[in-house]
């Protein structure tokens, strides 16, 4: 089947009113949730999943990725009218949309974060349409060798550069990796840390420890500090950005959303980066360079083009290879398992028609996108006064239904609230929760891989660098840990000069 | 807390860990067949290589810890955010309060069931974290897990646990 005969019947797949539904839904969702403080784009998918249990697989996925695009431009909004960056990948944002909205021009700063997310936002929904079914094809001739070392680099480099150190980051994907043992050995079936107790010998819920990971510690954070993430909300003004205004910052948003998609691509890296380097380049070749961090209207496009750009790239490890990219991702996947799906190269031949239908459906969720945006920009006034005194205890409640609904099994709910608690000393000891849940996901994939990888080679390791692909990355493994304790010893030398 | 102090916290704990899994946590924990040839393909094998690690990594944040000493001396607490400076008891109360909240939540959700377990659950949250909308909170508290219960139990087909009092359609 050629790719528009692909691309046709995943049209027919989501031409259906269920399916723009469930983006629009997801859309709102994701955008409220992304403007509302204390929320995010992560939460916000992760307590959506439960509800895809009742739906199709495609308009189940298609709620999801309408909630993590909603998200993440959701969280401009606050940024800019309070200063307050409603997920990390918007604190770029906040560099010249406050200055903005302190000089009345709120309405123009979030115009053009709106415009740039959708083009950024478009541009990498195209390339993962591109690129993701030739990874794909390509993907097809690894072998379990190739697939250890392959997990393993997406591990090293989501361990290095998810939070402030490498050590740091490694302890928690560690951690994740040695929680995902628990249950019935893969191989022989044995007993491992279940202590015969029935309940963990499938191993802990996946949708249990994500949820008690990024939702339970939101909560407990506000019951740490019941006062915080108050701010006081700028008014939109009576400015719009004009089409002249946005095409002197196309160039920006291009190359935001080209450098979104490049880093969105390789697992780990996620927006933050992204968008502060698309901000960084923009500032060094714009010839209004002066006049950026002080409200500069180009300063905002290539934030949010960086920011956007990575939300379709993401997505191509995890169809192509069945690698999460970021935590959203490794969240999407559960939603892949719910239906029994396993994202990765063989999904493009058994199950072509669900791919191609969530690249249809992604592409329309950018259309979308536009709509609420702009309705979702003139409505801020309202989600930000919906009061968090009501708003956390109706998150927790929601996360108990949702985690009880996977399985029916009260227990999972306990494993939420223990995996709650280690989330928010996670985020007390500045250790990345993102490491953990990624290597929580891939570790028996690793494990499988490796020890199917021995009993190729009757226990030799030479299997682990049979041919160039593993070569290719075993050197980026190594590349990646030089790099990253490279970066460390200047950050602490830096510091000490300080 | 300062950085310095999380390190060492974050290594010792690490290093503890490792120990534990060792001596206690594998030998205890795991079963593996007597007559497996090749070590690698032992359920312990993994295990203790991922424990052997978090040793590792511990002693590497103990000593980048122990580094970082002599010039952090002074200035410790600097590095504190805002939220952290203010770490009072009442902070520790709450969290302990929200502790015993979740521990009853989970003990009375067999016992009275889902919905109501829930209701004084999303209330007592609610007045913990001081909501400023009293009558909104208690309004949502029996409204959130009602419609809640009616999109698992009626449209996703969940069953949700009723307890041994109340039954709702």
């Amino acid at each position: 089947m050629s790719f528009f005969d692909n691309l046709l019947l995943g049209w027919e797949l989501v031409s259906n009113i269920e399916s723009f539904l469930a983006l629009a839904v997801g859309v709102v969702v994701g955008v409220i949730a992304g403007a509302i403080p204390g929320m995010s784009a992560t939460m916000a998918v992760a307590l959506t999943l439960p509800f895809t249990f009742a739906l199709s697989p495609i308009t189940g996925i298609l709620l999801l990725l309408g909630v993590y695009k909603g998200g993440i431009f959701g969280g401009s909004i606050p940024a800019i009218l309070i200063k307050t960056p409603g997920t990390p990948a918007s604190s770029a944002t906040i560099l010249d949309g406050y200055p903005l909205a302190e000089k009345g021009q709120a309405g123009k700063a979030l115009g053009m974060a709106l415009y740039a997310s959708c083009t950024a936002d478009l541009i990498s929904n195209l390339a993962l349409i591109l690129f993701a079914g030739w990874l794909a094809s390509f993907a097809l001739n690894f072998g379990p060798p190739e697939f250890f070392t392959l997990i393993l680099f997406s591990l090293t480099i989501i361990a290095g550069v998810s939070g402030q150190s490498l050590l740091r980051g490694a302890l928690s994907a560690l951690m994740g990796l040695l929680l995902a043992t628990i249950g019935l050995d893969l191989v022989y079936g044995t007993n491992r840390f279940n202590f015969n107790d029935p309940n963990l010998m499938g191993g802990l819920n996946f949708i249990a420890v994500l949820i008690g990971l990024f939702a339970i510690p939101e909560i407990l954070t506000k019951v740490w500090d019941p006062r915080g993430n108050d701010g006081s909300t700028r008014q939109l003004g009576g400015n719009w950005v004009s089409f002249a205004e946005y095409r002197a910052c196309f160039k920006s948003i291009v190359r935001g959303s080209v450098i979104g998609v490049f880093l969105g691509s390789i697992p780990g890296i996620g927006a933050a980066p992204s968008a502060f380097l698309s901000y960084s380049e923009a500032r060094r070749k714009s010839p209004n360079r002066e006049n950026f961090g002080k409200g500069e209207l180009e300063g905002v496009a290539a934030a949010e083009a960086g920011n956007n750009g990575v939300a379709g790239a993401t997505l191509i490890p995890l169809l192509a290879l069945g690698v999460p990219g970021d935590v959203i991702t490794a969240i999407i996947i559960g939603a892949f398992m719910i239906h029994g799906l396993q994202p990765g190269p063989l999904m493009f031949v058994t199950n072509a028609d669900i791919i191609y239908g969530l690249f249809m459906g992604l592409i329309i969720s950018s259309v979308i996108l536009l709509l609420v945006g702009s309705v979702a920009i003139r409505a801020f006034r309202f989600v930000a006064d919906i009061p968090r005194g009501v708003l956390f205890p109706a998150v927790l409640v929601l996360c108990v239904f949702g985690v009880f609904a996977v399985n029916n099994n009260i227990f999972d709910i306990g494993v939420m609230f223990a995996m709650g608690g280690l989330g928010f000393l996670m985020l007390r000891f500045d250790l990345p929760a993102a490491p953990f849940l990624i290597a929580f996901i891939l570790g028996p994939l690793l494990e499988d891989n490796f020890r199917q990888s021995m009993l190729m080679s009757g226990g030799s390791p030479d299997v682990l660098v049979r041919g160039p692909i593993t070569w290719v990355f075993w050197t980026m493994t190594v590349i990646t840990v030089v790099a990253v304790v490279r970066a460390g010893f200047r950050n602490s030398k830096q510091a000490t000069q300080n | 807390m300062s950085s310095r102090h999380k390190q060492l916290g974050i290594g010792g704990a690490a290093v503890l860990s490792s120990a534990f899994l060792f001596f206690v946590g594998i030998p205890y924990g795991i079963s593996a067949p007597s007559n497996i040839r090749n070590i690698v393909l032992s359920p312990l094998f993994w295990p203790q290589i991922l424990a052997g690690l978090i040793g590792l990594v511990g002693l590497g944040i103990l000593v980048s810890a122990a580094r970082a000493g002599a010039g952090e001396t002074v200035t410790a607490g600097q590095d504190q955010t805002p939220d952290q400076a203010q770490s009072e008891p009442g902070n520790w109360l709450r969290l302990a309060v929200m502790t015993v909240i979740l521990v009853v939540y989970l003990a009375a959700v067999p016992w009275i069931g889902l919905v109501w377990a829930s209701i004084p659950a999303f209330i007592a949250v609610a007045f913990l974290i001081q909501t400023r909308h009293p009558k909104t909170a208690v309004i949502a508290a029996i409204l959130v897990p009602l419609v809640l219960y009616a999109f698992f139990a009626h449209v996703a087909g969940v069953a949700v646990p009723q307890g041994e009092f109340v039954r709702l359609p």
